[in-house]
């Protein structure tokens, strides 16, 4: 049972020492010597930290988890000064909630606390008060005060004493709670959102406007998630900025195909080269990505007795990546790419107000033209997803996943314009599908990676033991494959089933 | 979590002296700590300022009627919370006795804080009964201390042999010299008679006024006179017994 805690915002201008005398005057108190303390807050890019409530704070050599609105501290451990970008393994223990993400530095507070202490009758602290002073440092060593604050904790068994000084501060001097904790106004000063920066679609569109403008809003958006995540993908501060540009990269290719009526064709097609392009640089990056962050779980597989001989494939992989990585650098800082995003951010600026010719779909209703797509494309799924049996290719099930993305972007992109209790059903299915999908082609790709290795790994000190350990996990991905594929039947039914095709042909079709 | 017990069958003899030190040195030095007043005369309470009354008093909570952390109650170290003591706990024998096996009943109430605290340490009353084997048997440590004298050292070896005989998985026990006078050739004798013992504490306490005056200040030495002889000597004693915990 923690004591009650919580934070009041003092008025600008009023001085802790201030504070104290007027305290000193209603309340019997000790004021104690204030002290100043420097806070660095830690959180990932996508605020994973913050989003799960909780702060992530490096001070005086010390790295301390603790709840973000009680300050209640959960694991600490200690971190040295030059610390720049951690992981999960590096933190202390607590809630897993950073994943693969990286844990950079996000802001810098410098605080100065005046602790003031209220006492009973016999000189027992009952209370326990902070006036804070934060001052966020920002880049370039500038320095934003930001508004005082007062810190009222209380000490367990005199919850009355905690309520009585609280109403005291409500009643008498009319404090009003803090709603956000200091390192959410210190991001505020820095001009950065206090959640982080979300590569979500988020999108709000009028099922009546210009189908033209919908797509514009789509774009940018996608447009803008991409180059949020460019410097971390080329910094290589963790592998899901390269995932989240790669996921906007075909989320743009989706919308310039299933929209494709509303771009003007000619520059249309250099554009959807370009993204191609831009798929293509970032493919084996990513795929080694992927191999290297399931390395451990799928390595965990083998016997014991073998589980070591697979570090020689671990350090091959890990040279595989530079490479690929290296070459994605230079690609993605070329004049092509930077060419491309800027090229294309100008066509949506001139979209609307361009000439209609060649653009069919630019002025109809945006609800009218991504009705008819998702209505086409999911009865395409149901078409060519009925025809695969046990005997089909593997080619069939990929192209079949391909269109399931195709679907999923769409969704995602008008999910505003249909009623969530249509939508959610429908992506809970496709997801199921996919997963499956998503599975048996995945584990296909990693069994070719591993194979296309063979050569190399055998060349290596140590090779041969490593050779028969990669057969080994070789096998086990094919053994996933084949129950991937096993799988299928049951999920594609769902996803195809009568009364799904009925919703979605009342939703959707025109 | 551990439990450190100070105890010893005499009175007087500086347990609650050194229950309240160590307990606001360990919270000092990051732990979360607890204190739990067994004695009814409730001195440990009272030098931390808080009145000496749990709800429902010793009975209901050891006979498991009363949810200990309802009863607790935070000290002046923001670390250090104390369940504190009540004078009904003179009746403690009566109260375990009319329960299943009595001997268990202290350590389930601590086992009810567990996770709470890394350190719980006991300030237990001057006596050897039923209490004190269920004090025995709850604690991971016996701290004892001994003023520097024959008879002491009797007493000592008495409770040595009851717990290690008696007592299924007894706590270790560590003894320490308390209230020493060096100018005193009888305190120099029996401290120098146990020099190589393992169970006793190299690390004694000084006889001296700066521990009388906690009962008027009403605060451990660490707070008001950490630099005192006694203070520094409370301070290694934490410090020896970190180690040996």
């Amino acid at each position: 049972m923690t004591p009650p805690a919580t934070q009041l915002l003092l008025p600008d201008g009023l001085a802790a020492a201030a504070v104290a005398d007027a305290l000193a005057a209603e309340l019997p108190i000790v004021t104690q010597r204030a002290h100043a303390i420097e806070r660095t807050f830690w959180d990932t890019f996508d605020g994973r930290v913050h989003g799960a409530g909780l702060a992530l704070v490096a001070a005086a050599g010390r790295l301390v988890l603790s709840d973000a609105a009680t300050s209640t501290e959960h694991a600490s451990a200690p971190v040295g000064r030059t610390a720049r970008r951690l992981f999960a393994g590096d933190l202390p223990a607590g809630p897993p909630v950073t994943e693969m993400r990286a844990l950079t530095p996000v802001v810098r507070v410098r605080s100065r606390f005046l602790p003031i202490n209220v006492l009973d009758d016999i000189g027992k602290i009952v209370v326990r008060l902070r006036v804070e002073e934060p001052v966020a440092q920002l880049a370039g060593k500038r320095l934003e005060p930001l508004p005082a604050r007062l810190h009222i904790t209380g000490v367990r068994g005199y919850d009355r004493d905690f309520e009585r000084v609280l109403a005291h501060f409500d009643i008498a001097l009319g404090l009003v709670a803090a709603t956000r904790p200091v390192q959410d106004d210190a991001m505020r000063a820095a001009g950065l959102r206090a959640g982080g920066t979300s590569s979500k679609l988020k999108l709000q569109l009028d099922p009546g406007e210009r189908a033209d403008a919908a797509a514009v809003t789509i774009a940018r958006r996608l447009l803008e998630i991409i180059e949020l995540n460019l410097p971390g993908t080329l910094a290589d501060t963790d592998s899901e900025f390269l995932h989240d540009l790669r996921v906007a990269v075909r989320r743009s290719r989706a919308l310039q195909r299933e929209l494709a009526g509303v771009f003007p064709p000619e520059p249309l097609r250099a554009f959807r080269d370009g993204f191609k392009h831009l798929q293509l640089i970032t493919g084996p990056t990513r795929d080694l990505d992927v191999q290297l962050l399931e390395f451990g779980d799928l390595a965990a597989t083998l016997p014991e007795s073998e589980a070591a001989d697979v570090v020689p494939l671990r350090w091959l992989l890990d040279d595989h990546l530079r490479a690929a990585r290296a070459a994605m650098v230079r690609e993605l800082g070329s004049d092509r790419t930077t060419g491309l995003l800027r090229n294309w951010a100008e066509v949506l600026d001139g979209l609307v107000d361009s000439d209609e010719t060649g653009r069919p779909d630019a002025a109809r209703p945006i609800g009218e033209v991504a009705g008819e797509r998702i209505a086409k494309v999911y009865a395409r799924m149901v078409k060519t997803g009925g025809r695969i049996g046990d005997d089909s290719p593997a080619a069939a099930l990929h192209d079949l996943r391909k269109k399931g993305k195709e679907l999923r972007y769409l969704l995602e992109f008008f999910a505003s314009l249909y009623p969530p209790d249509v939508v959610k059903p429908m992506v809970a299915s496709l997801k199921g599908l996919q997963d499956v999908l998503g599975r048996f082609q995945d584990r296909e790709v990693q069994a070719d990676l591993l194979r296309s290795l063979g050569d190399d790994v055998a060349a290596l000190e140590g090779g041969a033991p490593a050779l028969m350990a990669m057969g080994v996990l070789v096998q086990q991905l094919l053994a996933e494959q084949a129950a991937a594929r096993a799988e299928f039947h049951d999920s594609f039914t769902a996803f195809a089933a009568k009364e799904q095709r009925a919703l979605v042909k009342k939703t959707f079709a025109p | 979590m551990t439990v450190v017990a100070a105890y010893n069958i005499k009175g007087g003899v500086g347990k609650t002296s050194v229950s309240v030190n160590l307990a606001w040195l360990a919270a000092e030095s990051g732990a979360r700590v607890l204190l739990w007043d067994l004695d009814p005369q409730g001195a440990a309470t009272y030098m931390l300022r808080i009145k000496p009354k749990i709800k429902g008093g010793g009975r209901k909570l050891v006979h498991g009627k009363t949810d200990p952390r309802e009863l607790l109650k935070g000290t002046d170290h923001e670390r250090l919370d104390l369940l504190p003591a009540d004078f009904s706990y003179r009746n403690m024998d009566l109260a375990l006795d009319e329960t299943k096996r009595p001997t268990r009943r202290l350590a389930r109430v601590i086992e009810q804080l567990a996770g709470e605290y890394d350190l719980v340490v006991l300030d237990c009353p001057p006596a050897i009964s039923l209490a004190s084997e269920s004090i025995f048997e709850a604690a991971d440590v016996l701290l004892v201390p001994l003023i520097p004298s024959p008879l002491s050292l009797r007493t000592f070896d008495q409770l040595r042999a009851f717990v290690t005989t008696q007592v299924p998985d007894p706590p270790r026990i560590l003894a320490f010299f308390s209230m020493t006078d060096g100018r005193r050739t009888v305190h120099r004798e029996v401290i120098e008679s146990l020099a190589g013992d393992d169970d006793v504490l190299r690390t004694a306490i000084p006889y001296a006024s700066a521990v009388e005056r906690m009962a008027v200040n009403r605060r451990p030495l660490a707070d008001f006179a950490a630099r005192s002889r006694a203070g520094t000597a409370y301070a290694q004693l934490w410090e020896e017994l970190r180690a040996r915990i």
